[in-house]
């Protein structure tokens, strides 16, 4: 059995790991620019606009390159909750086709794309999005779509160590994850 | 390419609670055996604390179509790899209670069990001594008969406590609850600091996975494990006997021949692999004579209740499972309309992220609002779940759909839909834990929809091989030599966490098996 001393002292060397910045951390990716694998240029934004106005700090926090680094993962490796959510993979199409259903939602109401409406406006939207009732919503259902990217919002903003400590909740790991995700 | 050949005393299929405890139980008493596991060989190691990366131990195979108006949560609530779904289960350990094994007779309602309480109980409790269970027997009022727990009761934490006046309030008794995990040290096992990581696994061996308990003493005793092989069929002999179960690896496809072969998958991966093996000697899928294959699936329904209280609760301390419970609203008839016992399991430990984060019990919230909740309520936050006993229907079914997998073996196709008188329960259980919130002294109560969990049914157990698919020690009435494990043997689930009775039948299978196995392999 490992003892608890042990998996601490395992889980500071891999912390320290981290800091030389071997492994993914989204947040850093999103501040180097660093190209998207499956979504694009234009994914991105909605993403990380719906992220924003979801949870404040989403976007920051490197929404899009998260969900983006782990749709590039085996189904059985991927760590989005979707995959709790029994949507059958490839779980790229089902985020493609939310964005793209939001975007043209967007361009509708407002015409103009998601990332560039007012905080009222994308909140307006995405308040609708959880019923079901979303008139002209044309990707995979909305609340499904709304539950999964607002629980990846709170994933990269909430669900790591920093997340954690912004909450005043004591992370208290057993074994320290070696990166966020 | 010849495909590999392997053989053994027996074959396993599936490496969870039940089929670790079988390759224990058989390997110790000198049977070659091999474990096939469709899932990746978990370590220790690997249990990382943290929600997003507990993802992994979760169902990461073969889709699972489902349909019903109230779908089963199949990914979230059932496992794969080394352990399967005991390695990330929450360790609520309740014995099902007499009346559970009776419901026909007693109550004209679902199924009776072929065995009584009083014979599994002598498997109860060497379980709870092998395993380790703590809990308060004293305190546990509705416990059935019973040797008393092996270790003493968690204690009560803040989050249940406050929620516990509630109960009071109304005269209702609480007791902490019976959980496999350890109030102290047990062998190389350390005792639980109430950090809440269940969820994702619990490295130092407090919380009893299967990778510390009877996987390991399986692999000592000489069990062979193989990760990351898919079972695809049942080989056979004419229906009539079992020869062995192909597999598909990395490396291609093989078969292990065996005198025995035992299924210890989930309630839904069994029947898809007994369905997926007809032929023309069982063309309706093998051990299926009776045509009860995948009949009769079912979910416990959970409704989860939260409340707002005053002041903070240190609600990040504790088990994922719950710190209480309650059995005061056993009873099968709790109103008019309704039927099935319910229990409160009070207290559970809360992470901020996930399906069972607190970002999540107000799922209507967004932006500023979200942000506010967290800071301001979730400190504050109390809850506790109902998990409501339902009823066996032929309609709730696993079945095979067209579409295959990787390996070509149709997928699973899971119907469920609660009837009537579950709805009617839950919605009696919904309001009478709201109230017990407000009681407690909540500011505000609220409660979830309707949650699917564990994966129970389908392959059951029986008297009569017209109305069932196996015997009671889960010998399938076509094959001798074929036995299914697991919770798919419940002809009915009562209102509790099961792992701890699937390892009470498991222990019974493997000692019938044992003191039978020369005319069983003949």
């Amino acid at each position: 059995m490992v003892g608890r001393r042990t998996l601490i002292i395992g889980g500071a060397a891999a912390a320290a790991a981290v800091g030389t910045g071997l492994w993914f951390n989204a947040r850093e990716a999103r501040l180097r620019g660093d190209a998207l694998n499956l979504l694009n240029e234009s994914h991105r934004l909605t993403l990380e606009a719906l992220g924003e106005t979801l949870l404040p700090g989403a976007r920051e926090a490197g929404i899009a390159h998260f969900v983006d680094a782990q749709l590039r993962n085996a189904p059985e490796d991927c760590l989005l909750t979707l995959r709790y959510f029994d949507w059958p993979p490839p779980y790229g199409a089902f985020y493609v086709g939310g964005l793209t259903a939001l975007e043209t939602l967007s361009q509708t109401r407002h015409q103009m794309p998601f990332h560039q409406l007012s905080p009222a406006q994308a909140g307006a939207i995405v308040g609708g999005l959880l019923s079901g009732q979303v008139e002209g919503w044309q990707g995979p259902p909305s609340p499904l779509f709304y539950l999964s990217v607002r629980s990846d919002a709170v994933d990269v903003v909430y669900g790591t160590v920093e997340g954690f400590e912004k909450l005043g909740i004591p992370y208290m790991a057993h074994i320290e994850p070696q990166r966020p995700w | 390419m010849v495909a590999r050949r392997l053989e053994a005393d027996a074959v396993i299929v599936g490496a969870g609670a039940a089929g670790s405890m079988a390759a224990a139980k058989l390997a110790a008493a000198g049977k070659r055996i091999i474990v096939l596991e469709a899932g990746p060989a978990w370590r220790i190691e690997d249990l990382t604390s943290s929600q997003i990366w507990a993802r992994r131990l979760k169902w990461g195979g073969a889709s699972v179509l489902s349909e019903g108006e109230h779908r089963f949560g199949h990914n979230m609530a059932t496992g794969w790899g080394l352990g399967g779904a005991a390695l990330h289960h929450y360790a609520n350990w309740p014995r099902l209670s007499p009346d559970d094994f009776k419901l026909r007779s007693l109550h004209g309602e679902g199924a009776d069990w072929p065995i009584t309480y009083d014979d599994l109980r002598p498997f109860y409790d060497t379980v709870q001594r092998e395993v380790g269970v703590s809990g308060d027997a004293t305190a546990e009022v509705w416990r059935p008969p019973g040797e008393p727990y092996p270790h003493p009761a968690m204690p009560t934490l803040p989050q249940a406590a406050a929620i516990a006046r509630g109960f009071a309030q109304r005269g209702w008794r609480t007791s902490p609850a019976p959980v496999a995990i350890l109030t102290e040290p047990r062998e190389a096992r350390e005792a639980c600091i109430y950090d809440g990581w269940c969820d994702a696994g619990c490295p130092t061996g407090a919380l009893a996975n299967p990778l510390v308990t009877y996987h390991k003493q399986a692999v000592s005793a000489g069990a062979r494990f193989l990760a990351n092989t898919q079972a695809t069929r049942v080989l056979h002999r004419g229906g009539r006997r079992a020869i062995g179960v192909a597999f598909r690896d990395r490396d291609g496809e093989g078969r292990v021949e065996a005198n025995v072969v035992l299924l210890a998958g989930s309630a839904i991966q069994t029947p898809r692999l007994l369905l997926a093996s007809a032929d023309a000697d069982a063309p309706d899928g093998l051990a299926n004579s009776s045509g009860q294959l995948g009949l009769g699936f079912m979910a416990h329904a959970l409704v989860a209740i939260q409340g707002v209280f005053d002041s903070p609760l240190s609600n990040f301390m504790g088990v994922s499972g719950g710190n209480l419970v309650c059995r005061d609203g056993y009873g099968k008839d709790p109103t008019p309309g309704a039927f099935g016992s319910h229990e409160w399991v009070i207290g559970a430990a809360l992470k901020p992220n996930d399906l069972i984060g607190i970002a999540m019990t107000r799922p209507d919230l967004h932006g500023a609002a979200l942000i506010d909740f967290m800071e301001r309520d979730g400190p504050r936050i109390g809850g506790m779940g109902g998990l409501c006993e339902t009823l066996p229907r032929p309609e709730n079914r696993v079945s095979l759909a067209p579409e295959r997998d990787a390996a070509g073996v149709p997928l699973a196709r899971v119907s469920h839909t609660f009837g009537a008188k579950t709805l009617a329960l839950v919605d009696y259980v919904r309001r009478e834990g709201e109230a017990i919130m407000r009681d407690a002294g909540a500011q505000t109560a609220w409660s979830s929809p309707i949650v699917t969990l564990h994966a129970l049914g389908g392959t059951a157990m029986g008297d009569d091989p017209a109305t069932s698919i196996t015997n009671s020690y889960g010998q399938t009435w076509d094959l001798e030599n074929l036995f299914i494990l697991g919770g798919g043997l419940f002809p009915t689930i009562g209102a509790g966490g099961p792992t701890f009775t699937i390892h009470a039948l498991t222990l019974r299978s493997s000692e019938y098996l044992l003191a039978r196995w020369a005319s069983v392999v003949r």
